[in-house]
């Protein structure tokens, strides 16, 4: 079953937020998606962000349970942000508003 | 010797014979058409009836909600809720949600992932894919959809399900290489044209393309009736017509006399007369004659209720409503405005194919100009009277005419079609209006050419004995028959006086429109219109 997030960890600091990329193998905007990902639980999100990469060849089911039908997907959900996003996630500018972090440079936005 | 294609039956109602057999198994058959040509509608069909029949398949919509799509499904009494529970149907909502954010190029690759995810699971062998195009509205550039394109192409082709694509053709010439590209995917071509002219709708279908196979090159009308998707081809008028069979009664005795034994099965019988004269009731006769003999009937109402009907009828002794119960008898009824002639003829042709009448009466056909005009019904008619001689099947008609012009009576330019013609008028005679019947015409049979008086009672119609004309008083003393000629030279009188004063209308119409003219011309010369051009004229002043 998909987990119900949101509600882990509500005042121990940062709110967790949980990231779910779905991917197809290792085509071009999969591999793209998943190194921005990663970067960005690195960089921003560190110590309070889970990520699972879901191959859809591989797990189809859950693909139907998230309503994904482009390659990639990243959902989003957190305490404070919730939504999707798809494509190459190339354009961060995007991607930080979608996860409801600054888009400055900054390690300590808040 | 070239393989053989194999097909998978639509089991559509019409359409397999127009695809000799169905759709191409293992390839794409495009399906386009405008909104609201029911393109969806036919492409569910198509997955529907295939899993009822044991091939599950997948849809995949970009455009509906697929709440939605269940609901309208519904409507028709579809239960794809059923078949999903089942897994022998499975519905995906393909399009992103409106708060979907974008960020650099994706692919379509995670439908083809749950399309073969789910097909492997449950075995599908048909796949629907609704409305492509608004989905390939998402990539910015033509070299992304065409990209998608293949990517879907290659995967239709390994995976080797019967495809329907649908799309919307692009409007003001649009995005016409993707036209291209669905037209060069297509091994079968439909497209579905949906028109509105003088306000009701004709639709028409039409296969493009079939490689491999045979099929109906013409526009086949269709319609959407209340159990789905409905195509017909418009036979061989004419060719195929059955011989008219043995006398069979009309179901009263004494009409069965004049007739020498009755109508013909098979054959095409009119009734035509004034409001009120006896023609359903006549009809409705030769229905429970027929019902009775375990003979199934089907009705097309345009007139009354089925309530109203049956009701009309038992009152004079006919009754109709255990046959319906016992199904021997249905009653099509409809408003003619309701829907567009196309539809009703198919609408009527669907319950004969259903029903397997053995007769078959319209009521009335005078209605069906309310169908569309003059043409709409002709056509309509036409088309029906075909279907029914083609099949041996007995029509009885029914004309409710304005006036006993012979012209009228002989009902919208069918008559080479119609075998007997029943006169039914009205006769003013002695204090009492009676009915008359007179059997106008009667190909193949010797009848009786008398005018003949009848009678409604609560046991059913009566046919006196022939009426032999003014003046010949058989019963009543002097004095009745003085009052009856005063009462109706009062109604002659009467009706005299009604008929010139239509007549008036119609000069004083005249005048108007004569006046517009000549005002109009008044005009464009520069000048104005002459002072009141004379009078209104008085009925006096009129000549013959």
């Amino acid at each position: 079953m998909a987990p119900r997030p949101g509600h882990d960890q509500p005042n121990a600091g940062a709110p967790t937020v949980r990231l779910r990329l779905f991917v197809a193998g290792e085509e071009p905007n999969s591999a793209k998606a998943r190194a921005v990902v990663a970067r960005l639980c690195r960089e921003r999100l560190a110590g309070r962000c889970q990520v699972e990469i879901v191959d859809v060849f591989e797990d189809f089911e859950a693909a139907i349970r998230y309503g994904v039908s482009v390659v990639p997907t990243l959902v989003v959900e957190g305490a404070s942000s919730h939504g999707t996003i798809v494509g190459s996630l190339c354009d961060e500018a995007v991607v930080l508003a979608a996860l409801g972090l600054s888009a400055a440079e900054g390690e300590h936005e808040r | 010797m070239s393989p053989v294609l194999e097909k998978a039956p639509t089991y559509v109602a019409g359409l397999d014979a127009i695809l000799e057999g169905g759709l191409p198994r293992g390839r794409t058959t495009v399906l386009s058409g405008a909104s609201g040509s029911g393109k969806t509608l036919l492409a569910l069909e198509f997955l529907y009836r295939g899993a009822l029949a044991g091939e599950p398949g997948i849809f995949i919509g970009f455009e509906e909600r697929l709440e939605q799509l269940r609901e309208n499904a519904a409507t028709l009494g579809w239960d794809l809720a059923a078949l999903e529970r089942d897994n022998r149907l499975f519905l995906l909502a393909g399009h992103l949600s409106p708060d979907t954010a974008v960020s650099g190029d994706f692919t379509l690759q995670g439908l083809l992932a749950v399309a073969a995810g789910k097909s492997r699971e449950m075995g599908a062998r048909r796949i629907v894919i609704d409305a492509l195009e608004v989905m390939l509205r998402l990539f910015d550039e033509p070299r992304q959809v065409r990209n998608e394109m293949h990517r879907l192409n290659d995967w239709l082709q390994q995976a080797g399900l019967a495809t329907v694509l649908t799309v919307r053709p692009a409007t003001r010439g649009g995005s016409s290489y993707l036209e291209d590209f669905f037209d060069s995917m297509g091994d079968c071509c439909i497209v579905l044209d949906h028109r509105v002219a003088e306000q009701i709708a004709t639709r028409r279908l039409r296969v493009t393309k079939y490689r491999g196979s045979g099929f109906v090159r013409n526009e086949v009308p269709y319609a959407i009736t209340d159990s789905g998707f409905f195509a017909a081809a418009i036979s061989t008028v004419g060719l195929r017509h059955k011989p008219l069979g043995e006398k069979i009664t009309t179901g009263i005795a004494s009409l069965d006399e004049i007739l020498d034994g009755g109508f013909r099965r098979g054959s095409c019988v009119l009734f035509a007369g004034l409001p009120g004269t006896g023609k359903t009731l006549l009809c409705s006769s030769f229905v429970a004659a027929a019902c009775g003999r375990g003979e199934r009937v089907l009705y097309v109402g345009f007139e009354e209720s089925e309530a109203a009907l049956v009701e009309n009828v038992r009152s004079a002794g006919v009754l109709l409503q255990p046959h319906l119960e016992s199904g021997t008898l249905r009653l099509l009824t409809s408003f003619p405005e309701a829907m567009g002639a196309e539809e009703h003829y198919l609408r009527a042709l669907g319950a004969i194919e259903d029903l397997r009448p053995a007769h078959v009466v319209v009521d009335a056909i005078s209605a069906c100009e309310r169908m569309g005009g003059r043409q709409a019904a002709f056509e309509y008619l036409m088309r029906l009277l075909n279907a029914c001689k083609e099949r041996g099947i007995t029509v009885l008609l029914v004309n409710q005419t304005g006036s006993d012009a012979l012209a009228e009576i002989s009902g919208n330019g069918i008559s080479s079609l119609v075998d007997t013609v029943i006169g039914l008028a009205y006769h003013e005679g002695y204090g009492e209006i009676t009915r008359l019947l007179h059997v106008l015409k009667s190909r193949g049979s010797r009848h009786s050419n008398q005018k003949r008086e009848f009678v409604i009672t609560d046991r059913g119609i009566e046919i006196l004995k022939a009426y032999v004309g003014e003046g010949e008083v058989l019963t009543g003393t002097a004095r009745q028959v003085q009052e009856a000629k005063d009462r109706v030279e009062a109604q002659r009188l009467d009706f005299e006086i009604r008929a010139t004063e239509l007549e008036l209308d119609r000069l004083r119409q005249l005048l108007q429109h004569r006046k517009e003219g000549f005002a109009r011309r008044a005009a464009l010369r520069g000048t104005s219109p002459p002072a009141e051009g004379g009078s209104l004229p008085s009925p006096g002043q009129q000549e013959g």
